[in-house]
This record gives C-alpha cells, structure tokens and sequence, in this order.
C-alpha cells in the first residue's frame, strides 16, 4: 500500500502525509457469512476515500466498523495510531453523515450543531461562534434559527454536515447521504462535499453505490464486491485500469468477449481467439493466468468503439468489425447502440456516440462499422 | 376477451352489484353527506353521554329527603356545599388525585424501559415474549386480577411465605395505600407501555446512532435526544395513565378493603348504599371536571402528545 500512500502525497504536493486511517485484515462475519473479508487498507490524512460496490457488498458494514457501530470479528482498525477495537462510538473522533441525515427535529438548525460541542463538553463561550462559522461554511448562514423540518432536503444535507464537522473530527464518515437526493441537487451537494473537504484537508470516508459520485469527489476509489476489496486506486486508474471483470463491469458500461487465449506478447499485448475470430488486448491480469489455452474476458468499454457508415472512415483501427444497429437510445449528451455483429459470434455490442450535434444517429437496422485499437481492449483471465 | 371475463373472483361480481344496488339507495349527488352518515352513530353515542351528564346535572342540585328517599322539588347548591367541605370526601379527593399522580409517574417510568427494550430488540422472539406477557393479564380482567393479588399478598400469601422462609414475620401487605398504588400501576403498565410503543418507533434507530458518533454516551443520548423525542408518547401515556388510575373502581375497593376509597368508590357509595343520587351526581360531576382540568393542564403544558393524532407542532 506504500506506493499508494504516495501517490496520493505527491499528487498533493503536501510531502509525506501520514496515515490517518489503517485497516488490517478486517473480517465481519453474520451468521457464518462474510460481510466483510479480509479488508485491508491505509488512508493518508486529508485524503476523500470513497468506497464503491453494489448494495451486499460490505462497504456500509466496514464503514460502520470505523464508525465504531459494531467491532469486526477479526482484525484491527487504527484511527491516529490509537487502535480502536472496542471504542464505543462517542469516544471516537469522527463526524459521521447518516443515510438519512439522522437530524434531531426536536432542535432548530443551530442547535443540531452545537450538539455536538455540548456533548463534547467544549468551552460553552465559543460554541455560538463555532457553530455560525460552520453553518457559513455550508452556506447556512442565517438559517441557524430554523426548525430542521423547516429547512429543504438541500439545506438538511448542509446541516449534516456542518454537524459532522463542527467538532473537528479526525475523520468524516459519509454513509450515502446522497442517496435519496434527485440528480440535480445530489450533483449539487457532490461538489459542495468536495469543496468542504478541500477547504478544511478532513479525512474523509465516503461509502456509495454511485460511480459518478465516486469518480467526482474522490482522491482515492476502493472498489468492494462480496466482502471484499477489489481494487483501490485513483478514480482515473481505476477507470483506465480496472483490475478484474467487476470493476470493469462496475463502473462505466463495457463489453466482455468471452474467448480462449492463444498467445502472451511482448509488452502485454494479447491475442485470443472469440468464436473463430482473432482478437488482440492488453494484459488486463497476471501474465500467468492468460496463457495459451485459457478461458479470458477481453473487456471493451463502450465509449472506445468508434462507429461509422464507411469501413474507410474508421481506418488505423486495428479491429475493424461490421454489424447491424439494433436499437439506437437517445440520452442527450450521448446515443447509446446496440449493435450486434455477425463476425463476433452475433455478440450484441454496446457503442456509445458522443458527438450528437454532430453526428447523424443510425436507425435500427442500418450497416455500420465498428473499430477499436488493441489498447482499447482489456483481457481478464476468466 | 370472454376468459378474462369469468375469471374475475365471485366477490367483485358480489361487489360490483352491491356498490350498484347502493347507487340506488344513495344517489351519486348524496356524495357529499357520506362521511357524516359514517359519523352518525359516535354522534348518537355521544350525545346519548351528553343526556346523561345533563341527568346527573340536574339531580346534583336536588338534595335528598331522607323521610320519603326521594329527591327534593327544588334546586340548591347543597350538594356541592357538602361535597367540598365534609372530610370524608376531601380525604378521599386527596387519597385519588395523589394516588393517580404517583401512578402514571411510576408507570411511565416502569413502562418506558419495557417499551423501549419491545420496540428496539433484534430478536422477533423477544419482541413477542414481551408483547404476550403485556397482554395476557390484559385478557385477564381487571376484578380477576385483583383477586390475584389477594392471593399472592394475602396474610398467607405467597409472598409471606417466602418471607417466612428468610426469617421475615409475615407482614399486612394488602388493604393500604400502597397495595392500591401497586395494583393500580400493575393495571395501567400494558397502556402505558402501548401508548409508548408507538412514539418509540417513530424515533430512528440511526438517530440515536448519530448521537453516539458526536460524542453522546447513551445517558446523554437518552436525556437529550430520545426523550424529548418520545414526549408525545409519554403525554399521550400520561393522560390515558392519569384518567383512567384517578376513576378507577375495582381495584382501591379490592385491594383497598373498603379503606382506602377512591371517587369512584365514594360515588358507588352514593348511588347504591346511601341512594343519595343527588350526591353522587355531584362526585360524578366534579371527578369530570377535576379529570378535565388536570387533561387541559397537561395540554396546555406539553401539548396533546400521541393524542392530537395528526400534525403535532414540532
């Protein structure tokens, strides 16, 4: 993990950072099932994680862990060097943001945040202060007097928050407030949490199912299916680079070519055999596990194919492909095709067309040609 | 088309022709006065109470003539003159209202943690423990189980038993004001605890865990967050706890031996041994406007809780 550490460093440029949250070998396990297994990672200080996987897959359940809701079965969690095993929750330093806000509605807005302060016993002379300055810094200011039912879903979220941060944590846990929100204002509060996190270098933990949240607001992506972590990474490389089919598949829309590997290449490159076509990749696995005779995936993310009407159009490509459209999905900024094609087998593939301004949209039944270069194709073992 | 048709169930085709037999009945432009026809018997119910409060107003101002035991012609605030001075009622007033307060206090203390365990507990098999246990003696009847206590804490009770057993001399635990307040408590648990219930689960669990991560231990979580959120509960227990323990009847005459009176016993009194109806409707007239007053004062303090049904002021 020390490579990671310091890629997030260096990104920065704030030197080594130390790290703020280390979680080793943690497991949960319900009634003989694993929620969480073997998880294993270390947040630098000041880094925004975000935890990514499908509902199941154990990411609420670890983050709770840290929260201090529920101590693992087996492991070790350290938050600042201290261990924390079996500190009860309110002995933690952490501000946490609930799924659904968990906003005391007996209190007004002001009052939710100075709670936490009160309970931690803070000097009760600076408490209106801090409490203003962090309603200002979620953009509150003003509204402290009002009654959370009072307050729009927005401006709830902004109370959270601000309750979450007021004490100063060591760390911000974020259990999919957003969630609920409808897609404007969940964009909205996605770069607010940015800038706060920016603006105040808290280390930040978020837990949610939404890869374009997880790509927006994070330093740092670990991916989680079935218990268990599979990749953590920068959002780009974990975009570019997934490292197995279900992150592939997880975050963004791709195709998978089943096939039979036949030969190992200099620099990584792949060849495989679908049906019996030939099909080039890059090595997406270990060199080992793509040896000649293998079953493999090669993934191909939908936005790398190129379509057109013309073979001739798509040259310098180094596969080239005709199929037939079979649908075509206008989304706005983008027109999804599925496109099957006679020469992979009748495999239906997913093609996305960005320039929609610019481009004529194929209707259903139309020729066309796909093409992608070698890069483009990712092959897994499996 | 057709086999769709005789598939439908013979309780719509039964349905579809009462609601067209009600049509008939009931014309579309009557529409409008349904809901007060629905309204109809509580009104009827209700105003049947109303006759009768009217009744005994009426009687309470007629004093009794103990030469023919009829009540007398004309009207005079006698009643009531003796209602609010003779000692034997002030006593009795005080021994109900105390009582009464002394119980929905302990009741609502007891039955919190009840509740609270009830609503919260993972396991289904507790919940339905608790909740057995809540309404068995409820099936029981109130008389009945008085009886039980006279058994459990007579002179040979069970529980004189078990002190003779360490060596305690067996002790007069029945016929007091405690043994009232017991049973009394004993009685009123399964509506507190049923009132309370809902007004816990309405709080969320991820409430409470949220008080933990900013630095609340679960005294302070409980003072500060789940109190005051479960308030409609408690005044909503609290109310139907007051009333019903301040007009009790069974259980201060059972457990209570005759000596330790409560109005409603003093009322019974009035009506069936003395034949005073006169008097009597005077008790019962001020136990109503006493009951009212202390229910408008907890209104006015802390706002109608569960009961307001609907919309409660936040």
């Amino acid at each position: 993990m020390p490579d990671a550490a310091n890629a997030a460093t260096a990104r920065d440029g704030r030197g080594e950072a130390p790290i703020a949250v280390s979680v080793r070998h943690v497991n949960m396990v319900y009634n003989g099932q694993h929620a969480v297994k073997d998880a294993s990672f270390d947040l630098p200080k000041g880094n925004f994680l975000t935890i990514l996987g499908p509902s199941g897959s154990g990411k609420t359940t670890l983050l709770r862990m840290i929260a201090g809701f529920g101590a693992p079965t087996s492991g070790n969690i350290v938050i600042n060097g201290r261990a924390v095993g079996a500190v009860p929750p309110h002995r933690r330093s952490i501000g946490m943001v609930f799924q659904k806000l968990a906003l005391f509605p007996h209190m007004t807005a002001a009052e939710n945040v100075a709670f936490p302060l009160k309970m931690r016993r803070r000097d009760a002379r600076t408490i209106p202060d801090k409490v203003e300055r962090y309603l200002n810094l979620v953009r509150l200011g003003g509204l402290g007097d009002r009654r959370i039912h009072q307050l729009s879903g927005g401006q709830q979220q902004r109370v959270a928050i601000a309750r979450a941060l007021v004490f100063e944590p060591d760390l911000l846990l974020l259990d999919e407030p957003l969630a609920a929100l409808d897609r404007k204002l969940r964009e909205e509060m996605q770069l607010e949490f940015r800038r706060i996190q920016r603006e105040l270098g808290v280390t930040t933990i978020n837990v949610t199912h939404d890869q374009r949240e997880a790509l927006v607001v994070s330093d740092e992506i670990i991916v989680m299916d079935k218990g268990e972590i599979q990749q953590k990474a920068q959002p780009t490389e974990t975009y570019r680079q997934p490292n197995n089919p279900f992150v592939a598949n997880f975050i963004g829309v791709t195709n998978f070519l089943q096939g039979k590997a036949l030969s190992f290449e200099a620099e990584g490159e792949v060849r495989f055999l679908h049906g019996d076509v030939v099909l080039r990749g890059r090595a997406g696995s270990a060199a080992a596990s793509l040896g000649n005779g293998r079953e493999v995936r090669g993934a191909l993310r939908a936005e790398q194919i190129r379509i057109a009407a013309e073979e001739a159009a798509l040259t310098g490509l180094d596969t080239v492909v005709s199929g037939e459209v079979e649908d075509a999905i206008f989304e706005g900024e983008r027109v999804v095709y599925e496109i099957s094609v006679p020469a992979l087998d009748g495999a239906i593939l997913r093609v996305f067309d960005h320039d929609v301004v610019g481009h004529t949209q194929f209707e259903a039944g139309r020729r066309v040609f796909l093409g992608w270069t070698v890069k483009d194709v990712l092959v897994f073992a499996g | 088309m057709k086999a769709a048709r005789t598939a439908y169930p013979i309780r719509w085709r039964v349905m579809d022709a009462l609601e067209a037999v009600a049509g008939i009945l009931w014309p579309r432009f009557f529409r409008a006065g349904t809901p007060y026809l629905m309204l109809a018997p509580a009104i009827l119910l209700v105003g049947l109470l109303v006759l009768g409060l009217w009744q005994m107003a009426d009687a309470s101002f007629r004093t009794l003539d103990t030469n023919t035991f009829l009540l007398s012609e004309d009207y005079s605030l006698a009643n009531y003159k003796r209602a609010v001075t003779e000692s034997l009622f002030i006593t009795v007033a005080g021994r109900s209202l105390v009582g009464s307060i002394i119980v929905t206090v302990l009741t609502l203390v007891i039955s919190f943690p009840y509740a609270y365990v009830m609503v919260r507990t993972p396991s289904a098999t507790l919940r339905k423990f608790l909740l057995i246990a809540l309404f068995l003696p409820f099936f029981i009847g109130q008389v009945v189980r008085a009886y039980g206590w006279l058994i459990i804490l007579g002179n040979q009770g069970m529980v004189n038993e078990a002190f003779g057993l360490i060596g305690i001399a067996p002790m007069r635990l029945l016929y007091n004001y405690p043994a009232v307040l017991f049973g009394l408590v004993q009685y009123m648990m399964p509506f507190a605890v049923l009132m309370l219930a809902p007004a816990l689960t309405a709080i969320p669990e991820e409430i409470e865990a949220a008080a933990g991560s900013l630095g609340a231990d679960w005294v302070r979580t409980f003072r500060h967050v789940v109190l005051p959120m479960a308030r409609p509960g408690f005044v909503g227990a609290g109310l139907v706890v007051l009333t019903l323990s301040l007009t009790d009847f069974a259980i201060p005459a059972m457990l209570g031996g005759g000596s330790q009176d409560f109005i409603a016993n003093a009322i019974y009194d009035q009506f069936f041994r003395t034949s005073d109806q006169g008097l009597g409707a005077t008790l019962a007239l001020l136990l109503v406007a006493v009951g009212s007053l202390l229910v408008g004062l907890v209104f006015t303090l802390f706002g109608a809780g569960t009961l307001a049904m609907g919309r409660v002021k936040a």
